[in-house]
């Protein structure tokens, strides 16, 4: 389970899933725009997002629809060059949004569809990761989702920070929440060297 | 000198890491950074050829001396760089980073695609600290770091294809005689990688397929157990 | 109108752009966490108002409309909770990496983009943090990375003065070139007044 305050599993059950209610609910008429009054009723579908629609799922209040970009024909893209598809456009939060759906989706392949996809594309990955130029920004980086992009970066931050090392040597630096430009003047006066 | 045969793995404490790992990307503590792989290595022992008389140093890890003109000494890389810098003493290079050993340990590197060639564990730091204070030093300067940069590079090389299946059941891999450097270069990429394949390749999430053939996505699930280099 | 939790995502939004941003410290985003907090508000008046509708002993199968939307609520106030948490964790664990690169008297510039409760927090952490060092007898601040000479050369950026250094008073003139011990250089090497010079 994620962390409570990770901002990212925050920011990943903001997307929006399809639900189905399979009974009415008072006071939810906010959430589908077609709605005409303050509720939703039995049956209606409407796009809520995942914090809302897992909770309700598990309740049994409503059923999920998987979104589009799980669906056979991306699979077949995949199956096709897993490390050409742009799974970030689809959905940057693509693994993250697959793991949470997986156990209350009606659809048992979700998981190993997932981890076809990681280890399809993680091979790429790894041979771009530690290579690529470090200064132009990869094209191929626009594919990536943001739990990939983390990942390529971190390799990346790795190669840089070995190159720093490399070439200059440790050395102090500022702080760099001052920024770059700030002079300071004697503002800072009272210090106590002892 | 002695010789650090490293083992090194990689592993893979699940409960530990990814909690720290996710939640302050910027600042990876619980890795090391260039600058602190380099402190460890300061630690390695070289031979030094004192230039005056001094008194035996006793300090925390050790004592060092008495120091005599030109009767080598053995002493801690930190304490020999600080020696030159003052003018105190010449470095000797290590056996290892002499030019034939070097051409041949980039030889055998170059052959063998399923093995690492032993040499120190600190080789990376431990070259280009002495190549950076005790240039004069040295012998082939020139010739000795494009060896040493040859040797990393094709070593790298290695480890990115040895390491390409990865899977949930991959728990620890194992890189005999890999270096420090080596080892810290890639332990970021690799940490994410392993947490990830270990989160997605799950019992509960990847069902075994049950004849359902209409997906041949069900079938890559099952990886042995794997060690990625022979003992 | 409570908007089930677009608010709140805002500000989590905000958090990433916090942590993100390194050349500055971004200030307390107080309309947007007040919108929030009113928003959870609205939301708990939202399932009180379901709550009391509920038929106790209802037999309908499945649910109660009002408990199926008290329960939509529910969630929402604990949502939202979490975002407005969140938030303030980012930039709790961002406000005590200052005192560690900073010191104990920071900026006025980074002072005004603290909200009230965080400078309070700033303070308290830092008394903590120099009792603790006081008593250890130790600058655990110092040495972030592995030292090398205890000597440094650095030159003058800023205009300092006077100074004791070593107890001995030094006027360390802006652009002026020096050698001192790495400790008493690094918190003003961090503070931006000095910079480490390779001749």
């Amino acid at each position: 389970m994620a962390n409570y305050y990770d901002l990212d599993d925050i920011l990943m059950e903001e997307e929006y899933v399809t639900v189905h209610f399979k009974f009415e609910a008072k006071g939810l008429g906010v959430l589908d725009p077609g709605s005409e009054h303050d509720d939703i009723e039995a049956g209606a579908v409407v796009d809520i997002p995942l914090w809302l629609a897992h909770d309700l799922c598990l309740r049994k209040f409503v059923s999920i629809k998987l979104p589009s970009f799980y669906n056979e024909r991306i699979r077949k893209e995949i199956q096709a060059d897993a490390s050409c598809v742009d799974l970030g456009r689809y959905c940057p939060y693509f693994y993250e949004l697959g793991l949470r759906l997986a156990p209350i989706s009606p659809d048992p392949t979700l998981g190993s569809f997932l981890l076809y996809c990681l280890q399809g594309r993680y091979k790429d990955m790894l041979c771009k990761a530690h290579t690529v130029a470090l200064t132009t920004a990869p094209k191929f980086l626009n594919l990536l989702t943001r739990e990939e992009t983390q990942l390529f970066e971190a390799a990346r931050d790795s190669v840089k920070s070995y190159n720093k090392w490399r070439f200059q040597g440790a050395r102090l630096e500022r702080a760099a929440v001052l920024g770059r430009k700030r002079r300071l003047n004697a503002l800072l006066s009272p210090f106590e060297l002892t | 000198m002695e010789h650090v045969t490293a083992v090194v793995e990689l592993l893979y404490q699940f409960g530990v890491n990814s909690m720290a790992g996710r939640a302050s990307t910027e600042l990876e503590s619980s890795f090391f950074s260039g600058a602190e792989v380099e402190f460890l290595a300061e630690d390695d022992m070289v031979v030094i050829v004192p230039s005056l008389r001094m008194d035996t140093l006793h300090l925390i890890c050790g004592d060092f001396g008495p120091f005599m003109p030109q009767v080598p000494a053995s002493v801690p890389l930190w304490l020999g760089i600080a020696m030159k810098k003052r003018g105190k003493c010449r470095l000797r290079a290590p056996e290892w980073m002499s030019v034939e050993n070097l051409t041949q340990v980039l030889e055998l590197e170059r052959e063998s695609s399923q093995e690492f060639q032993p040499l120190p564990f600190h080789y990376v730091e431990v070259s280009r600290l002495l190549l950076d204070n005790a240039r004069d030093d040295l012998v082939d300067v020139y010739m000795v770091q494009t060896l040493i940069e040859d040797i990393r590079n094709v070593r790298f090389h290695k480890v990115q294809t040895g390491l390409q299946t990865l899977s949930g059941k991959t728990h620890a891999v194992k890189l005999k005689n890999l270096g420090a450097m080596e080892v810290s270069l890639i332990r970021p990429f690799f940490v994410k990688a392993l947490e990830k394949f270990y989160v997605h390749d799950n019992e509960e999430l990847v069902q075994p397929s049950q004849g359902e053939t209409d997906t041949p996505l069900a079938s890559v699930d099952r990886h042995p157990r794997r060690v990625l280099r022979p003992r | 109108m409570a908007m089930f939790g677009k608010k709140g995502a805002e500000l989590v939004r905000e958090a990433k752009q916090t942590l993100a941003t390194t050349d500055q410290f971004r200030p307390f985003n107080k309309d947007l966490f007040e919108q929030v907090v009113k928003e959870t508000e609205e939301h708990y008046g939202h399932l009180q108002e379901r709550m009391s509708q509920i038929r106790v002993n209802d037999s309908t199968e499945g649910g109660d409309p009002n408990f199926v939307g008290g329960c939509a609520q529910h969630r929402s106030v604990l949502r939202n909770k979490r975002c407005l948490l969140a938030y303030v964790n980012a930039r709790m664990s961002k406000i005590k990496h200052l005192r560690w690169d900073l010191g104990a008297v920071l900026p006025d510039d980074i002072t005004g983009n603290l909200s009230a409760t965080e400078r309070t927090f700033f303070q308290g952490y830092s008394d903590a943090l120099s009792s603790y060092m006081a008593e250890i007898n130790l600058d655990l601040t110092v040495d972030s990375t592995p030292p090398k000479d205890p000597y440094v050369q650095i030159r003058v950026i800023g205009n300092l003065g006077e100074v004791l250094l070593d107890d001995q008073e030094t006027s360390l003139l802006p652009h002026s070139i020096h050698f001192m011990t790495r400790t008493e250089a690094e918190p003003l090497v961090m503070q931006g007044l000095l910079e480490i010079y390779q001749g």
